[in-house]
Formats: C-alpha cells, structure tokens, sequence
C-alpha cells in the first residue's frame, strides 16, 4: 500500500494562523510526519514579507491605518498583499524525496499546481522563470524554502486581485514607480475565477499522483500544534520582523535604487544618481515606459523618454550618451539596476 | 589573500588548494592553524540558480558540522547553507551578504562566506575531500551527473 499523503483544510484562519499553521507542518514532516498538501484561506487581508524582504520594502503607515498586519514567512519572494480572494495551499515533502538541486525541486513541486489548473480548462504552464503562467500572466504565486528537513513549496489560487491594494502596500516614495508598478500588476497578473473546491480536488489528486502516495485526510501532530504555538510568538517578535541582518548600503555612496518585482522578467525601477532620476518599467529586457528628469536637460526629457521606450536594457547608456551630461548621470542611474537580484 | 591557482573541469573552475564537501558543494581553506575560510564552489551556486540573497550567521556563533551557518535565497527558494565544520564564526563577508552575486562571480575568491576557527574535536577535516587528484575526480562526476540529469545545461 502507498504511504501516505496527509491532506489537511484550515479553512478561513486569521492572518497569523494562515501563516504558522503550514510552517508548523514544516517541522512536523521534519520530524517524520508525512508529506502533507495543505490550504488555507486569510479570514482578513494582510501583508507577508518573503524570507529576506526588507522591512522598508511594505508602506507601514499605510498598513497600520488599514488594519493589515505585517508577517514575515521562512520561504522565498517579495512582500505579497494577501486576502481571503486567495486559497493559499502548501505542499511540504521530506528534504531527501526532492532533488538536492533546487530548480528540480521547484519542478517537480510546481508541476502538480499546473496539472490542476489544467484539470479545470486552465491553460496554465510552468515557465522556464518556474512561474505558472497562463500566456504571459502570472496566475499564482509561489515561494519555497527548507524547514529543517523538509521542503515546503506554497502558492495560491488567485480567484479575484486587488491590484491596486497590492501596489498599494508597497514602500515606494516615486509616484511614477507606483504608477507603473500598477500598470505591470495589471497587465502581468491574473486571477483564475475558478471553483475553489473543484481546485482543491484537482490538487489532491495531482499531488498525490505525482508524489506516488495517497491521499488521506488528516489534522496536525501533537508536535506540530506545539510549534503552531511556537511559531505564533516568533512570527509577532519585532526581531522576526525585522528579519536577517543585512549589512546597510554605503551611505550617500552611489545611486539610490528601488526596484519592485511583478513576474520573472517584469520590474520597475526608481534610482536617482546626483540628481538625475529615472523611473522605468522594464518588460523582458526592453524599457517599457519610463519617466526622466535631470537637471540641465532643458526641456529634453520627453524627447529622451520617447528615445528610450522600446530600448533594450543593455543600449540605455548608448542612447542616453545622445544627451549630454544629464544623460550621462541618468545612464548611470540605470546602470544601477540588478534585474538579475530581483 | 593570494588568489588561487584554479583549474577548469568540464567548463567550471576549480581551485585545488583547499578541501570540499561533497554534497554540500562548500568549500574549506585553512588559513592558519584552527583556522578556515568557508565559501560555496561554482556547481554548488550553479545549481542554486541565479542568488537572489544570501544572510549569515553573526561572528561569535557556534558553527555544528551539518547545521546551517546562513541562508541562501534563488529562485525564490530560501535553503540553508550548511557548515562542514564545526567551531565558531571569526568573521563573516559582508560584502557577499549585502552582493550575493559576488559568490557567482568570484566564488574562491572574494565571494568566501565566513572565516571560521575549528573546534578542538575537528582534527582532520574528517569527512573532507583533501587529496586533488580525488576533488577533481569527485568534481568532474558531479558536473557530468548533473549533466545527464538536466539539471545544468550541457
């Protein structure tokens, strides 16, 4: 007979609880639990910081006036704006049931996700950035990481986005950056208005398949209620939140940057460098919109933003070398992006 | 520190002068007695994907042999980077936590992760491929198994 996959449904949990509960099965398929397909609905919207976000990354006065709690998750990714329109699920295997190579892993954890869409006429794929995507629409997000040693891979069905709540939330000081942060959420992120159940089935049955093992319903260990407890207190420290010592940037040393990821490929900058300011959307490698002022352009600036638009990443210098100095100082706050970082 | 001498394997480099562990790709430099530098080879990052972050573990911790001394995030995958010693942390790269990429683009070099002193027990570097001749055997099978498996390109 097959072992066992343990399938258990949270239901609606308060933001903390739609966080420890899969983290606590973590530790529990660490400890010799099986491995587990878990879901889990966010009675009330929140903010939830990947591994090694940047506290300054989420608008806390914004979150704080709203009522949206900021949380920190072990796995990987940005800051992401969750609410009960989202069924996030969690699939946590042993460490040594997945390939050591991550990318494998990821595979191999993902794929099952696609299937399921698939079940429910979904077009869904898994791109060569490991992203589920129906064209180029990103329609559920995703991190991992390893909790002792197990893995665990989350996600969710996104049945309706608030696209402007989760620009919204976001730290960024550029009016320009947001405005084109929203624009990329728009047009690069999609949600699937497909029956959750139905979902839910088709991931029980994918996840099992695909693992080999069975299905059956299940609830936490006694170990893993423990660590529910555990995790509650951490995860609500303001050292948890605070997140990995990080060493702090040079001070006044180079160009300030801020870049926000919508989907592989898809980001927006805001840098300034002595005084030349660049906001752009970059679509797959090529400027897409971008705003810029320098002193000394002298009117220039639209001309240099049309000149701009459509240009690869790697030809920026070269066309902004057509300005002058002002160009110069803008090339260099370009330059300043790592899309490859994001 | 002197740059190493480095030898290309299969089409990734390899520095000969120090010590591996063979399933967590870290490598161990000794630097002086009881002491290593500890970095990550090139298939270990290259099997990772592209380091999006990379945080460690303060100076003055306890290193375990098989514990983790930091956390590596690629592709959005957060995993622990396990220490093939065991002592304490002397001193950690802060250019490579505030640079992850500086582990992909010099990772013998100036992308080491921490400097660290053996405990008293740790001996020998037990459990360490020392000999060259063996790295490079163990190395050279790595790249082709991953090879095969896809999980690097050709």
């Amino acid at each position: 007979m097959a072992e066992s996959l343990r399938v258990i449904d949270f239901g609606c949990s308060p933001p903390l609880r739609s966080q420890t509960l899969w983290h606590a099965i973590g530790y529990g398929v660490s400890a010799g639990a099986p491995a587990t397909l878990s879901f889990t609905r966010p009675a009330a919207p929140y903010v939830c910081l990947g591994y090694h976000s940047g506290t300054d990354e989420v608008d806390h006065d914004y979150c704080r006036a709203n009522e949206l709690p900021v949380l920190r998750r072990m796995v990987g990714g940005g800051p992401v704006y969750l609410d009960a329109d989202q069924l996030l699920f969690q699939i946590c295997v042993p460490a040594r049931a997945v390939p050591a190579a991550r990318r494998q892993a990821l595979r191999m954890l993902l794929e099952p996700a696609v299937t399921s869409f698939r079940e429910l006429a979904v077009t869904a794929a898994l791109d060569d950035d490991l992203e589920i995507c129906v064209g180029d629409r990103k329609v559920c997000g995703h991190g991992a990481g390893q909790i002792e040693q197990a893995v665990v891979v989350c996600g969710n069905l996104i049945e309706r986005f608030d696209h402007e709540r989760a620009t919204r939330v976001l730290a960024l000081a550029d009016p320009a950056q947001r405005d084109q942060t929203l624009a990329l959420m728009r047009r690069f992120v999609a949600a699937t208005p497909v029956a959750p159940e139905a979902f839910q089935a088709a991931m029980i049955s994918a996840y099992a398949a695909a693992l080999g093992l069975s299905a059956a319903a299940g609830e936490l260990t006694g170990t893993e209620r423990t660590a529910v407890a555990d995790l509650d207190e951490r995860f609500t420290s303001g050292t948890w939140l605070a997140g990995a010592d990080r060493p702090a940037p040079p001070d006044g040393v180079g160009p300030h940057v801020r870049q926000v990821k919508v989907r592989a490929g898809v980001w927006t900058l805001s840098a300034t460098c002595d005084g030349a300011q660049v906001a752009a959307s970059v679509v797959r490698g090529v400027v897409d919109q971008v705003r810029l002022r320098a002193s000394g352009l002298n009117g220039s600036s639209h001309q240099a933003e049309r000149a701009l638009t459509g240009v690869p990443l790697q030809s920026v210098a070269q066309v902004l070398a057509g300005f002058g100095e002002p160009g110069r100082r803008l090339a260099a706050a370009f330059a300043a992006a790592e899309p490859g970082r994001l | 520190m002197e740059r190493s001498k480095l030898v290309v394997v299969a089409g990734f480099p390899l520095a000969l002068d120090r010590r591996y562990h063979a399933e967590t790709h870290m490598w161990v430099l000794l630097t002086g007695p009881g002491r290593v530098r500890i970095g990550m080879d090139p298939l270990g990052i290259e099997t990772s994907g592209t380091l999006a972050q990379l945080s460690l573990v303060p100076a003055g911790t306890e290193l375990i042999a098989g514990r983790p001394f930091g956390q590596l995030e690629a592709a959005k995958f957060v995993g622990p980077l396990i220490s093939p010693v065991s002592g304490a942390v002397l001193a950690v790269n802060d250019e490579v936590a505030a640079d992850a990429g500086l582990a992909e683009r010099d990772p013998y070099g100036a992308g080491w992760l921490i400097d660290a002193s053996l405990g008293a027990a740790a001996g020998e570097l037990p459990g360490l491929l020392a000999d060259p001749a063996e790295i490079s055997a163990w190395f050279a099978a790595k790249i082709a198994d991953y090879r095969f498996r896809g999980v690097i390109a050709q």
